[in-house]
């Protein structure tokens, strides 16, 4: 899918530029002034549009026409990354809350993975098993996590448990349903000329089905984790003492704007990263992946 | 070394009038090249399926020596058209894939995977991946891994059918040079007439609704080319020709036949 957008970007963007550029400028120079625009052109672009949101923020802010609680500078909120995370916002450093938000996810991640991959690939190949949960997954994953955290609370209480399970809940659903799918595409050619060459059913699983499909597990991982984070603030709602859900939540409560810009951007930029480093993962350990025959 | 026989095979798929094979016997040798070339819907791919125990028949049996074919196994190796190569595994770790399976040393099966490697003209693949390979290439590498392991029947689906002519000209030469190295005996289906007379030493003409033989031909194009005649030479040889235009007519034959009845 995101491949595929890539593809279809690219290419507007190769018609566009061969169409429009030359006609208006004499080709030589032309190629001269653009090839560092050209290999890094969609960074480049992707920095222009970030500078123009810091830029109109920053004017935005010192333009009088919004007092600083509504929308305080560029400079307030990087002030109080410092303050912030050296002497901390309710009782506990941005690293202490960021640390907990993180434990939370990596721990939801951890149990989303261990239990949905192996009932994801069940589905991929059972027919009874997909008929049994399919019905299940498909119920549940379109409520709101919000819509059942009441439910959670009364059953699990205000603990750890309660907010690690939302998450966990959230990040589940894609992942079964990414593993059954790619499990379920697997080509059965490959499969037919493993078992000429003698594979038994479990060998099948490991040498043949999981590396198959992995590039689409690693997908369902990824959009789980997208998933997870915009969980997250909900799940910190509940009887936090830390977390960066809580610490925006908090904030917002007390009317401290600089400390909720701060907290959004920080989750914003790990999301990113990891999202980052899971293409790149992706990268790494399916290099076949759309390159196929 | 025990033969690999149809014996009156049935086989009718679910939703279908006509069955896809009707009593259809053959048994393939320990020297055969067996060729069974017929139009789509004949069934060959159905037969092909049968021996490599991907399909059990309705009626009949297929026996591989004194034991009944009831799914697949090693010793019958299977080069695919297309889509059966590992694409995580080097060319090297393909070939020696089924090795691995049976649980052979490292060492051992990257040595034999080498080795067959250098027999389809590959010497030098073995580090790349089948994405980075040419469509005849990446047959080559199918080839070698079902000549790795110890099978002693390679079943070929239609090997060459998505190769440009050139290509697939070279493939038949290798194929006959392999065969005769290796010397394993084969099972391959194609829709190619000039292929199928090139290749087969044993010929069987197939045609649809319901699938069967309709003629079983021994032939010796082959044998001219490992005794060193040219393949253009032997594709442009007038009896080579006579023969093809006859076992087109024939196919039109039947066609019009099966035609005349459905209709």
């Amino acid at each position: 899918m995101n491949a595929l957008e890539h593809t279809l970007e690219q290419k507007l963007a190769d018609v566009a530029v061969g169409k429009a550029v030359p006609d208006e400028l004499p080709a030589a120079p032309l190629a001269a002034r653009t090839a560092w625009w050209q290999q890094y052109r969609r960074g480049w672009l992707s920095l222009i549009s970030l500078l123009a949101v810091l830029g109109g923020w920053w004017g935005l802010s010192h333009s009088g026409m919004v007092p600083p609680l509504f929308l305080p500078a560029p400079e307030a909120v990087l002030a109080k990354l410092i303050t912030v995370s050296t002497q901390g916002f309710m009782d506990a450093t941005l690293w202490q809350h960021l640390a907990a938000s993180l434990q939370r996810i990596v721990l939801a991640l951890l149990a989303a993975v261990l239990l949905g991959i192996p009932l994801g690939v069940l589905m991929g190949v059972s027919p009874v098993a997909r008929g049994l949960l399919d019905p299940l997954i498909e119920a549940y994953r379109p409520v709101p996590p919000l819509a059942y955290l009441p439910l959670i609370v009364i059953w699990f209480g205000i603990g750890e448990l309660s907010k690690v399970l939302l998450i966990f809940l959230a990040v589940l659903a894609p992942v079964i349903i990414a593993t059954s799918h790619g499990v379920a595409q697997v080509s059965r050619n490959r499969l037919r000329a493993a078992q000429t060459l003698g594979a038994s059913r479990s060998q099948l699983l490991w040498f043949v089905i999981l590396p198959e499909a992995l590039p689409e597990i690693l997908t369902g991982i990824r959009i789980g984790l997208g998933t997870g984070w915009s969980t997250l603030v909900a799940a910190e709602l509940v009887a936090a003492t830390r977390g960066l859900g809580f610490m925006v939540q908090s904030a917002a409560q007390f009317l401290v704007t600089d400390v909720v810009i701060l907290g959004i951007a920080v989750i914003a930029v790990i999301a990113f990263a990891l999202e980052l480093g899971l293409r790149l993962l992706q990268r790494r350990l399916a290099p076949w992946h759309g390159q196929l025959d | 070394m025990a033969i690999l026989s149809a014996n009156k095979v049935s086989v009718r798929y679910p939703g279908q009038d006509r069955p896809a094979l009707s009593e259809v016997s053959l048994d393939i040798g320990p020297d055969d090249l067996t060729v069974a070339l017929g139009p789509s819907g004949c069934g060959k791919t159905t037969l092909l399926n049968l021996f490599a125990g991907f399909v059990q028949p309705d009626g009949g049996e297929v026996r591989f020596g004194d034991d009944r074919v009831t799914g697949p196994g090693a010793d019958r190796a299977v080069v695919f058209q297309h889509d059966a190569l590992l694409p995580w595994l080097s060319v090297r770790d393909n070939v020696a894939f089924g090795l691995r399976l049976q649980g052979v040393a490292k060492a051992e099966r990257l040595a034999r995977a080498e080795e067959v490697l250098r027999l389809v003209d590959l010497p030098e693949a073995g580090n790349r991946y089948s994405w980075q390979l040419s469509g005849g290439q990446r047959q080559r590498v199918g080839i070698a891994r079902a000549l790795a392991s110890h099978s002693q029947v390679l079943l070929m689906d239609e090997p060459f059918g998505a190769l440009d002519a050139f290509t697939r000209e070279q493939m038949q030469e290798l194929l006959l040079k392999v065969w005769q190295q290796a010397r394993r005996r084969i099972f391959l289906i194609t829709h190619d007439i000039e292929e199928a007379l090139f290749l087969a030493t044993e010929l069987v003409l197939m045609s649809p609704g319901p699938g069967r033989i309709v003629e079983t031909l021994r032939l010796g194009f082959s044998q001219r080319y490992r005794a060193g005649e040219s393949a253009r030479a032997i594709k442009s040889d007038p009896a080579f020709i006579a023969l093809r235009e006859q076992l087109l007519a024939t196919l039109f034959d039947h066609r019009r036949q099966a035609e005349e009845i459905a209709a």
